[in-house]
C-alpha cells in the first residue's frame, strides 16, 4: 500500500529498493480541484475554499510500490484556458500526467479530452496519463456518466478512476496505479536528494531524454 | 483651558454609541450548497448586508458603526445612541402640539431616506425613537430587517407587536411581502402614543395587544378616535388640532395602498410651519458642514485607547456563556435531525441596549491639545508655524504599534481628513504624509487619492453594463469563491456580488484586456477597503492598471511577462550575484514561481493585512516597485536558497513561509532607492508613466534581453551619477586600446577585452584592476564598450565572479557624446589629459 505520510519518506535500511523518480502534471479546466487532489494525495488535506492557481505550483510526495520508492515531482497547473501558453513548460519531459474533470460539469469533461489530445501530439510518446472525474462526492449532481468517461479512457489507453479530493476517495489510488503503470527500470536507482535541478527543460530538449527514465 | 475645550469637542452629547446583539440562524443538518461548498455562515451574510448601513449620515437616523461576529453565530451590533427613547417620556411630562409635530416631521424625514434606500424599518416604535436635548430626534436600530434580509437570517420575527400593521399579521410574520408602509402605520401608533400622553394598551398580555391590533381592521369610526375612547383620553382627542389628526388618522389607514408615502405626508399642511426656510438650512442637506472628527474616527480611537463592545457585552450579562452539557440534545438521528433539544432563550430577540462607556477615552485625549483638531496645513508664516503643538512623535516606533496607538491615529486621522477634505487641490500633500504611514481608517480614501481617481467616478462606473452575460462569467464565478474567502467581508454574499460586477465592469470598459485568473485575487483589497463604495473600488482598480501593470492583461501577454522576469533576474544578480548565480545553476528560473508574484502584484500570494502594507508602499513607487519587493522576499530567504537544490527551492515557493512584510517594505524601498531607474528599465512601461527619449534605453528585443545576465543601465544615469556622486561609480572601458586611447571618460578603467581570460571564473584575471573590483563596495560597476565589442561575456564573467552591481551602458561609448551640455561628463585622449572634448 501506499505510503501516503507527510514524513519519513526516505528509504531506510529495510526497503533497499529502487527509488525512481517520476515528473507527473496536473491539466484540466479550472475549479475541478486538481490543487485539491494534489493536496489531498501530498498533505492528506483539504481546504474547501483552495485557492486558484496562477502559473503553476510545485510538490512532491513519495509512496512505495512492493520494493521501489516512487517520488513524484507534481506540477500542479492553472485551469485557466489563457494560462495554456504555459502548459508545455510544465508537461514536457513529464513522465505521468493526470487529467482532471468535474463530474458534475459535461464542459470540463470536453476541456479534459481537448488535453489528452494535446498530450497526446506533444508530450513524450511514453507519457502515462491518467483520467480523473473528481468531485464524485456530488454524485448526485452528476452531469458526466461514469461509462461515458470509462469508454473514452479505454479507447484512448488511459487509466481511468473517479475521485473525490474532499472524501480522499481513489486519491491514493490514482496515483498508485500510475506508479504502477510507469516502467522502472535501473537507470534512475539512487538518483534521490537535492542539487538535481533539471526539471524545465524550456530551452534544451535533450533533458527529456535525460530525464525521461522510461527510455 | 484649552484642554477642556478639546475634551468638550469630545463629549458631544451625541458621540455616544451602544450595542445590541442577537444570534443569527444556524445552518441545520446538511451545511453544504449544490456547488459542494459549505453554506456561508448567515452571520457572515449579516455582516455583508449590515455594511450600507454604515454609510447612512442622516440627522434624524442614529449612525451604524460596526457589525461584530461572535462566537456560535452571534452578531452584535454597534450603533450611535444618544438622548431618551420617547417612551419614557411619554405619560411623564405633556407634549405640546408643535413639539408633536416637530417630531413627526423628523420621524418622517428619516423614514423617507430610508426608504429611500429601499430599506423598511419594521420596528419603528417609541422605544427607538430617541429624543435629543435640543428637541431633535433620531431613529434607532433601523436596520435589523434590512441586514438580517427581511428576517429570513434570524430565528425571532422583527417586529414590535403594539406597532406592527395589521397587514404584517395578516400576511403571516414569514412572509416577506417588503412594503414601506408598514412604517407609516407604525408612525401613527407612535404618534397617537406622543399625541395622547398614553403608553397603549401598556397592561394587556402579548396575545391581546395583537387582537387589539387586528381590531383596528373592523373599527368603523377613526382609529384615533377609537384608541383615545378605550385609554378614556377622548377630551384630549377633540382638543387636537385637525392638521395633526388629519395626519395621524392618514397614517393609521388599514389599507396599506390608502397609507400616504412620506414625501405626501411631508406636503401636509401641518408641517408648514417647519420646512426649511433660508437658504443656507435648505443647502446643508446637500453640503454638509466640514465636520473636524466623525463618530466613526471617535468609535475607531475608542477601541484603540481598548474599547471592547464584546467585553462590555459580557460585563452587562448579555452574552453569557451556558455550559455545553445543557445544550444537549435527546436524540440525534442519522441524517442530523436533532430532537429534545430546548431552545437556547439567547436565540430569542434580545431588546436590551448597553451603552458603552468613554470614560477611558476621555482620560486617554483629556491632555491633548485643542488645536491638534485645527491642524495648520501650510503657512509662510515661522512664528505661526511655532506656535503649533509640536507634532506627536511616533516616528521611531514600529508601523504595527503606529496603528494601535489612539493618540497618534488621532492626530493621522484629524489632519489627513482634513487634507482628503481639499482632494484634489492638496494631492501633492497627501503623497507627503501617506510616505510616513497610511492610517488604516482612512486607507481606502487615500489610496484613491494616490490613484488619482476622479470625482465623477460614481457616475462613469454607473454607466457600465456589469449585467450582460459574456463568457468570461463562468472563469469569474468559479473564482470568486476561492478568492480571500478568510475575509467575512469578501466572503459574504454581498462581497461576491460586489466582485462580481466589479470584474465584469473592468472587462468590459477595457476591451483591449481580457479577464485573466488573478484579477480577482488584485481587486480584493480595493474592494475590502471601500466595500461601501463599490465604484471607487473599480475607479482605483481602473487607475492601477495602467499604472502597475500595464498590458499585464492583455490576451498574449508573453512579452510583458518574459520582460518583467528578465528584468527581474536582472535585479537580483546585480544586487546579489551569489544568489543569481545558485538560482541559475539549478535552473531555477522566476517564470516557475514568480508568475502569481507579478500578476497579482502579490495579492495571490499574500493574506489581505499583509497586502494593505505592502501596497502602502507600492502606491508610492513605479511599476519597477515589485520587482524589488521579488528581490526581498528573494533576500529574505536566502540562506535557505543558497543551501537548497532545485526541488527545495520551488516547494518553498509553493507553500510561501511566512514572510515578515514590514521588513519587505524595508528591504524593498532600500534597493529601489539605490539602484538607478534605468537599471529596470523596460520597453513594455506605460509611455504616460515613463517618458523616454535618446538618453533612455529604447529598443532592447526580448531575445537580446534574455541573453543578458547583467541589466543595461543609461547614459543619463551615468552621467547623473558622474556628476553627483562620482565616488558610487566605477567605469571600466573594455573597448579596445587604440579606441580608449582616443577618447575616455576622465577616471576610466581600462581593461581591453581581448586582455582578460574567461576560462575561468576568477576575478585575477582581469589583470592588475581586479583588486579595485575586489575592493569597490557598494560601487556600481559600469560596462563600456561599443558596437564592436562583445558585451555579454564580460558583466557574465563579473557576475559569476561574485561582483555585484554590474551592468552595461547601454548604446555603448558613443551616448556619451549624445549628451546634453547639463550632463555632459569630462572625457579625454589619452596623453592629452588637458583637451576636453565634447559635443
Amino acid at each position: 500500500m501506499a505510503n501516503r505520510s507527510g514524513t519519513a519518506q526516505r528509504p531506510n535500511g529495510q526497503t533497499q529498493g529502487k527509488i525512481c523518480q517520476f515528473k507527473l502534471v496536473l491539466l484540466g479546466e479550472s475549479a475541478v480541484g486538481k490543487s485539491s487532489l494534489v493536496l489531498r494525495f501530498v498533505k492528506g488535506q483539504f481546504h474547501e475554499y483552495q485557492e486558484s492557481t496562477i502559473g503553476a505550483a510545485f510538490l512532491t510526495q513519495t509512496i512505495c510500490l512492493d520494493d521501489t520508492t516512487v517520488k513524484f515531482e507534481i506540477w500542479d497547473t492553472a485551469g485557466q484556458e489563457r494560462y495554456h501558453s504555459l502548459a508545455p513548460m510544465y508537461y514536457r519531459g513529464a513522465q505521468a500526467a493526470i487529467v482532471v474533470y468535474d463530474i458534475t460539469n459535461q464542459d470540463t469533461f470536453g476541456r479534459a479530452k481537448t488535453w489528452v489530445k494535446e498530450l497526446q501530439r506533444q508530450a513524450s510518446p511514453n507519457i502515462v496519463i491518467a483520467l480523473a472525474g473528481n468531485k464524485q462526492d456530488l454524485a448526485n449532481k452528476r452531469l458526466v456518466e461514469y461509462e461515458e468517461a470509462q469508454t473514452y479512457a479505454d479507447e484512448n489507453g488511459l487509466l481511468f478512476m473517479e475521485t473525490s479530493a474532499k472524501t480522499a476517495m481513489n486519491v491514493n489510488d490514482i496515483f498508485l496505479a500510475i506508479a504502477k503503470k510507469l516502467p522502472k527500470n535501473e537507470q534512475n536507482t539512487g538518483q534521490t536528494g537535492s542539487g538535481q535541478g533539471r526539471r524545465l527543460t524550456e530551452d534544451n530538449p535533450d533533458n527529456k531524454t535525460v530525464m525521461n527514465c522510461c527510455k | 483651558m484649552i484642554v477642556e475645550m478639546s475634551l468638550q469637542l469630545l463629549k458631544h452629547p451625541q458621540m455616544q454609541f451602544g450595542a445590541t446583539t442577537f444570534f443569527a440562524k444556524q445552518h441545520k443538518g446538511d451545511t453544504c450548497g449544490s456547488n459542494g461548498l459549505p453554506l456561508t455562515p448567515n452571520s457572515i451574510i449579516i455582516v455583508g448586508r449590515a455594511q450600507i448601513l454604515k454609510t447612512f449620515n442622516c440627522k434624524y437616523l442614529c449612525q451604524y458603526l460596526d457589525v461584530i461576529r461572535g462566537k456560535h453565530e452571534r452578531t452584535i451590533v454597534v450603533s450611535q445612541y444618544c438622548g431618551e427613547p420617547l417612551v419614557s417620556c411619554i405619560e411623564k411630562r405633556p407634549f405640546d402640539w408643535q413639539e408633536v409635530r416637530q417630531i413627526a416631521f423628523q420621524c418622517i424625514g428619516g423614514l423617507q431616506v430610508l426608504h429611500k434606500k429601499k430599506i423598511i424599518h419594521r420596528t419603528l416604535s417609541n422605544e427607538n425613537i430617541l429624543l435629543q436635548a435640543n428637541n431633535e430626534i433620531k431613529l434607532f436600530n433601523y436596520g435589523l430587517y434590512h441586514m438580517s434580509d427581511a428576517g429570513s437570517l434570524v430565528s425571532f420575527p422583527i417586529l414590535h407587536v403594539l406597532y406592527t400593521a395589521p397587514e404584517v399579521f395578516l400576511n403571516g410574520l414569514s412572509n416577506s411581502i417588503a412594503d414601506p408602509k408598514c412604517d407609516i402605520w407604525s408612525l401613527g401608533i407612535c404618534l397617537a402614543e406622543l399625541i395622547l400622553n398614553k403608553l397603549l394598551w401598556s397592561s394587556l398580555k402579548l396575545g391581546q395587544r395583537i387582537r387589539k391590533v387586528l381590531s383596528m381592521l373592523q373599527a368603523s369610526t377613526s382609529i384615533l378616535e377609537k384608541i383615545a375612547r378605550e385609554h378614556n383620553c377622548l377630551e384630549r382627542y377633540l382638543s387636537i388640532p385637525d392638521d395633526l389628526k388629519d395626519l395621524i388618522e392618514a397614517c393609521l389607514n388599514v389599507h396599506p395602498n390608502k397609507r400616504p408615502t412620506c414625501e405626501e405626508l411631508l406636503i401636509k399642511p401641518c408641517f408648514d410651519s417647519l420646512k426649511p426656510k433660508d437658504m443656507a438650512e435648505k443647502n446643508e442637506d446637500i453640503y454638509r458642514p466640514f465636520q473636524i472628527f466623525t463618530l466613526h474616527e471617535f468609535y475607531h480611537w475608542w477601541q484603540l485607547a481598548g474599547g471592547d463592545v464584546p467585553q462590555e457585552l459580557k460585563k452587562q450579562g448579555l452574552i453569557r456563556s451556558t455550559p455545553p452539557i445543557l445544550s444537549i440534545p435527546s436524540l440525534v438521528l442519522i441524517e442530523g435531525t436533532i430532537l429534545g433539544q430546548d431552545r437556547n432563550p439567547a436565540t430569542l430577540y434580545d431588546p436590551r441596549i448597553v451603552k458603552m462607556p468613554l470614560d477611558t477615552l476621555y482620560q486617554r485625549f483629556a491632555h491633548i491639545p485643542f488645536q491638534v483638531f485645527y491642524p495648520l496645513i501650510h503657512s509662510q508664516s515661522d512664528i505661526i508655524e511655532k506656535s503649533n503643538p509640536p507634532p506627536y512623535d511616533a516616528t521611531g516606533l514600529p508601523l504595527i504599534i503606529k496603528e494601535r496607538d489612539p493618540e497618534y491615529q488621532l492626530h493621522r486621522v484629524i489632519l489627513l481628513r482634513r487634507l482628503l477634505h481639499g482632494y484634489p487641490f492638496t494631492s501633492d500633500l497627501i503623497v507627503d504624509e501617506a510616505k510616513k504611514d497610511i492610517p488604516p481608517l482612512l486607507r481606502g480614501e487615500i489610496w484613491a487619492a494616490l490613484l488619482s481617481v476622479r470625482s465623477n467616478y460614481a457616475t462613469e462606473y454607473m454607466r457600465i453594463d456589469k449585467y450582460t452575460h459574456t463568457s468570461t462569467d463562468r472563469q469569474i464565478e468559479v473564482d470568486i469563491p476561492r478568492c480571500h474567502q478568510y475575509n467575512e467581508l469578501l466572503s459574504s454574499s454581498e462581497g461576491h456580488k460586489k466582485l462580481k460586477r466589479i470584474l465584469k465592469a473592468w472587462v468590459y470598459k477595457n476591451s483591449q484586456y481580457v479577464y485573466w485568473q488573478g484579477l480577482d485575487s488584485l481587486t480584493a483589497p480595493f474592494l475590502f477597503l471601500n466595500f461601501n463604495d463599490e465604484a471607487k473600488a473599480f475607479a482605483c482598480l481602473s487607475n492601477f492598471v495602467p499604472k502597475f501593470l500595464y498590458n499585464f492583461f492583455l490576451k498574449d501577454n508573453s512579452a510583458v511577462i518574459e520582460e518583467y522576469l528578465c528584468k527581474f533576474s536582472q535585479l537580483i544578480a546585480f544586487h546579489d550575484p551569489q544568489l543569481a548565480n545558485h538560482l541559475r545553476d539549478i535552473n531555477f528560473y522566476p517564470q516557475l514561481f514568480a508568475i502569481p508574484w507579478f500578476l497579482t502584484l502579490f495579492s495571490h500570494v499574500f493574506p489581505l493585512y499583509k497586502i494593505l502594507h505592502l501596497w502602502d508602499k507600492l502606491l508610492l513607487c513605479d511599476s519597477s516597485f515589485p520587482i524589488h519587493i521579488g528581490l526581498s522576499i528573494l533576500t529574505q530567504l536566502r540562506d535557505r536558497l543558497l543551501t537548497s537544490g532545485f526541488n527545495e527551492c520551488i516547494l518553498l515557493f509553493s507553500d510561501l513561509p511566512e514572510v515578515d512584510i514590514e521588513k519587505c517594505v524595508a528591504l524593498s524601498s532600500c534597493t529601489y532607492e539605490n539602484t538607478p531607474k534605468s537599471i529596470t528599465s523596460r520597453e513594455h512601461e506605460n509611455e504616460v508613466y515613463h517618458k523616454k527619449s535618446n538618453l533612455d534605453i529604447t529598443g532592447v528585443s526580448l531575445n537580446e534581453l534574455k541573453n543578458e545576465l547583467c541589466p543595461r543601465i543609461s547614459v543619463r544615469d551615468v552621467a547623473n551619477i558622474l556628476l553627483k556622486n562620482p565616488h558610487k561609480m566605477l567605469l571600466i572601458d573594455i573597448r579596445n586600446t587604440r579606441a580608449y586611447k582616443r577618447c575616455s571618460v576622465v577616471n576610466s578603467t581600462h581593461i581591453p577585452f581581448s586582455s582578460v581570460s574567461f576560462t575561468e571564473n576568477i576575478i585575477e584575471n582581469v589583470g592588475r584592476d581586479s583588486d579595485l573590483l575586489k575592493s569597490k563596495g557598494e560601487k556600481i560597476v559600469v560596462v563600456v564598450g561599443d558596437e564592436e565589442t562583445d558585451l555579454e561575456t564580460f558583466p557574465k564573467f563579473l557576475l559569476q565572479c561574485n561582483i555585484s552591481k554590474v551592468c552595461v551602458l547601454h548604446g555603448g561609448f558613443n551616448k556619451f557624446l549624445e549628451l546634453p551640455a547639463s550632463l555632459s561628463i569630462p572625457c579625454a585622449s589619452v596623453g592629452d589629459p588637458s583637451e576636453r572634448q565634447r559635443n
